[in-house]
């Protein structure tokens, strides 16, 4: 089976974005291919054309050199591409089979059969009749990915498929990829993480602002050539002198501080010692789910400990709510922007003013001094480049990018002495991580401190003087960054020690 | 009052004709709302029901074209939901909450000419076979045919849910439309259909009020039903068989406490009205206190606006 598709001249344009600009691409099986691009390059826009959920407005699709029509999805079904969203399109209360057997037009017995030899061909191990609300997120894929299979498709479409996985679930998807693709299914990979273009993907496409701008084999690529074509300018690459704050004043230091959880799904933290310089970034690595929730709700005071047990300035903090801490000029960027850092409903300004204290004079006698936050939010958002300058937008349109940014410019515009942040750059594209990474480094030079809880050791290692590893609720020896190495915090990550 | 077996056995007739109106209106809002619809106008439609089916027995004298017009005008009043919510896509309680102030004033206003008129005798199936069995033939036996087919529906709808492709369906629009519309089904058309199938359910609910349980017009007869209909919805996490057992409750208990107002029992008045309404939620809170099986039935999407990405 032969599968050439080729997509020509396609665009789309939404008020104000032109999301595809003449995109023409070719597609052959027997290879995976990587379209590599940004946070709104168009790439979700081109593959929603090809599944039929959004028309274009202009251009053709040919599959083996017949042009095709896809007005809806079903079209896409008949010409065999199946698709595999970011954002799931389950059912989530009906059964894993449920869930394959609405658009099958087999019979319910026939399609079990079916099903199961997929199961043994790929080697998944799902329960058919259990609700897909138990599935984990890995589970969940490979049910879309069955759900694709069973039509024995021409061609699979995976959008961003890995951001909800574990690396072990990643791998295993990898594996089965590669299987398809032998097995003569042509495979198109969407993504903007640049190492798993090298590592699975033997040709690229790189989209920005909705134009190809290349194409190439991927053994030419290296990761800076890809992240320089994705971003369209030479990034910096950052790296942070480390300094020695031996003989700095000391801003923070937390003592034999325990947490002791009834809720089975928190994680225990044990006997926590850490102290941390003025000017300082104290990274702290781990694999998600060992504490770090936690500890970072520790420290904002989401989680109420002894006074004496966390000192910041020489004051006991411990019971101090967030807001109080804030007072004491302390920040937080927590790592669920949406839900934890910000209210997705309500309009910058607004999110801005929840992060209020006695000194903000936000509020006046029980009135909002809307005039006073609005010019406040203006300047948050020209400090830290927002890709916006409507303080009235709502910030659930913001981009995931630009939302890390509102909020990391909403703690450090108070110019605080201690930066708390958690996963800050979870999800982002390269451009937007780099500006992070930038800030961070910054706020250091200007003599303000940091603490770096996450899981992503190549930014601890770029950004953090000092590191230790959080393992099942248990700070490791700290190290100087210099010392350290991804090796070094792998074995400490999986539970080991060295030397 | 003696209470001999036969008059429990009548008692229990009466039960079940007063929870008939509840279980049509209910099963039909439950399939309304397993496709994510929130329909708030079941009193309303029920309403235009009852007025519409007695008007056409006054007009027609034909029992046959009451029923089937008492259906038509509730699904003619559901479109108009369908055509605000679906359409046009305005908010689903609103839209519902207007449909219900709409419907009251119209049977109102048709309704003034047929005040007084007194209703046609609705035939009665198996009369000799509930005279003749003791006990269990009033129970069984000398109702309407609407009542058998009430009675039956919620297995059917229960059936229809999880067993039929076209259950699934709407289940899988109820729990996310989006998802659903990316494969491919027409989720407007789906939930078209259950709306239209909800309206005319609760127009035969209003039916059998003003043709057989009082065979007459009165204004605003439902007196409420719809809302409670509406409630047994929730409080059955929407199953349709707890939806049966919810109405027969509320029936029973409706019947039971006249019985206990009229025997002169000194609970105050107010309290033994009350006493239906309590029970029967606390009865459904009970019985479906399984949070699993709740988020399973529960449909997720419920009452939100569905547009599609162009």
């Amino acid at each position: 089976m032969n599968t050439k598709l080729k997509v020509s001249e396609i665009s789309k344009i939404y008020p104000g974005c032109i999301a595809n600009d003449k995109v023409s691409l070719e597609f052959g099986s027997g290879k995976i291919y990587a379209l590599l691009g940004e946070n709104g390059a168009g790439k979700s826009t081109l593959v929603k054309i090809l599944s039929g959920v959004v028309k274009p407005d202009d251009g053709e699709v040919f599959l083996n050199n017949e042009s095709i029509k896809l007005n809806s999805p079903l079209d896409a079904k008949k010409n065999n591409i199946g698709m595999v969203f970011q954002h799931f399109n389950l059912f989530e209360t009906l059964s894993v089979f449920e869930n394959l057997s609405i658009d099958s037009d087999k019979k319910d017995e026939e399609l079990r059969e079916l099903v199961n030899d997929i199961l043994k061909k790929y080697n998944f191990k799902i329960d058919l009749d259990i609700p897909v609300l138990n599935l984990s997120a890995g589970q969940k894929q490979k049910v879309e990915i069955i759900r694709c299979l069973i039509r024995n498709p021409k061609v699979l479409i995976m959008d961003e498929p890995t951001s909800v996985l574990t690396e072990q679930e990643t791998d295993d998807l990898f594996i089965s990829l590669k299987q398809f693709s032998k097995d003569g299914i042509l495979i198109i990979y969407i993504t903007h993480k640049l190492k798993e273009v090298l590592s699975l993907c033997d040709e690229v496409a790189v989209m920005r602002k909705g134009k190809v701008v290349s194409v190439s084999n991927t053994i030419d690529e290296k990761i800076e050539s890809l992240a320089n074509k994705m971003v369209g300018e030479n990034l910096n690459t950052i790296k942070k002198k480390i300094n020695n704050f031996k003989n700095s004043e000391e801003i923070l230091k937390i003592s034999n501080l325990n947490f002791n959880s009834d809720d089975p799904y928190e994680t225990n933290l044990n006997n926590l010692n850490l102290s941390l310089k003025k000017g300082e970034c104290l990274g702290i690595a781990g694999i998600s789910g060992n504490g770090q929730n936690e500890l970072f709700q520790i420290l904002s005071g989401e989680i109420i400990t002894e006074g004496t047990s966390i000192m910041f300035r020489n004051k006991e903090i411990g019971k101090l709510n967030p807001r109080e801490r804030r007072e004491y000029l302390m920040a937080f960027s927590p790592e669920d922007r949406i839900s934890q850092a910000a209210v997705p409903e309500l309009k910058i300004y607004e999110n801005v003013a929840l992060n209020n204290f006695k000194s903000s004079n936000f509020f006046e006698k029980g009135l909002v001094n809307e005039k006073k936050i609005k010019e406040h939010s203006k300047k948050i958002l020209s400090n830290f480049s927002v890709n916006t300058d409507n303080v009235e937008l709502k910030s659930q349109f913001l981009s995931g990018g630009n939302l890390q940014k509102l909020i990391i410019g909403r703690e450090l515009i108070t110019s605080p002495e201690l930066l708390v942040c958690f996963n800050p750059t979870w999800g982002l594209d390269v451009g937007a991580i780099n500006y992070i990474h930038e800030t961070l480094i910054q706020i250091n030079e200007q003599g303000k401190s940091s603490i770096l809880i996450s899981t992503d050791n190549d930014e601890l290692l770029k950004l953090s003087d000092r590191i230790c590893v959080i393992y099942k609720g248990k700070l490791s020896k700290i190290m100087n960054a210099d010392t350290v190495t991804a090796e070094k915090l792998g074995i400490l990550m999986g539970g080991g020690s060295i030397d | 009052m003696s209470f001999d077996l036969n008059f429990i056995g009548i008692l229990i007739g009466a039960i079940m004709a007063s929870s008939v109106p509840l279980i049509l209106a209910a099963s039909g809002e439950l399939i309304t709302e397993r496709s994510g619809v929130l329909n708030l106008g079941v009193e309303g439609m029920m309403i235009i029901g009852a007025i519409s089916g007695f008007a056409l027995m006054v007009v027609t004298d034909n029992l046959f074209f009451a029923v089937i017009g008492s259906m038509l005008s509730g699904l003619i009043i559901s479109l108009i939901f369908g055509l605000l919510t679906q359409s046009l896509l305005t908010n689903h309680v609103a839209t519902g909450l207007a449909l219900t102030i709409f419907g009251i004033g119209m049977s109102a206003m048709i309704g003034k000419n047929f005040v007084g008129i007194p209703g046609k005798e609705f035939p009665l199936l198996f009369v000799n076979l509930k005279e003749s069995i003791p006990f269990l033939g009033p129970v069984f036996f000398g109702h309407s045919i609407i009542l058998y087919f009430a009675f039956g529906l919620p297995f059917l709808t229960n059936y229809f849910l999880k067993k039929t492709k076209t259950g699934l369906i709407i289940r899988a629009v109820g729990d996310s439309p989006t998802s659903a519309s990316n494969q491919g089904i027409n989720v407007t058309l789906v939930r078209y259909s259950c709306i239209l199938y909800g309206g005319a359910m609760c127009g035969l609910a209003g039916a059998y009020l003003s043709l057989i349980y009082t065979p007459q017009w009165i204004e605003n007869m439902t007196g409420g039903r719809g809302w409670i209909a509406l409630a047994l919805v929730v409080f059955a996490t929407w199953s349709p068989i707890k939806v049966l057992i919810g109405a027969l409750i509320f029936g029973g208990i409706t019947i039971l406490q006249l019985h206990m107002q009229a025997v002169g029992l000194r609970i105050p008045v107010q309290l033994l009205s009350a006493l239906p309404y309590i029970m029967t939620i606390i009865v459904l809170v009970v019985i479906s206190r399984d949070s699993r099986k709740i988020k399973l039935n529960t449909p997720t999407s419920l009452g939100q606006i569905f547009y599609k990405e162009k």
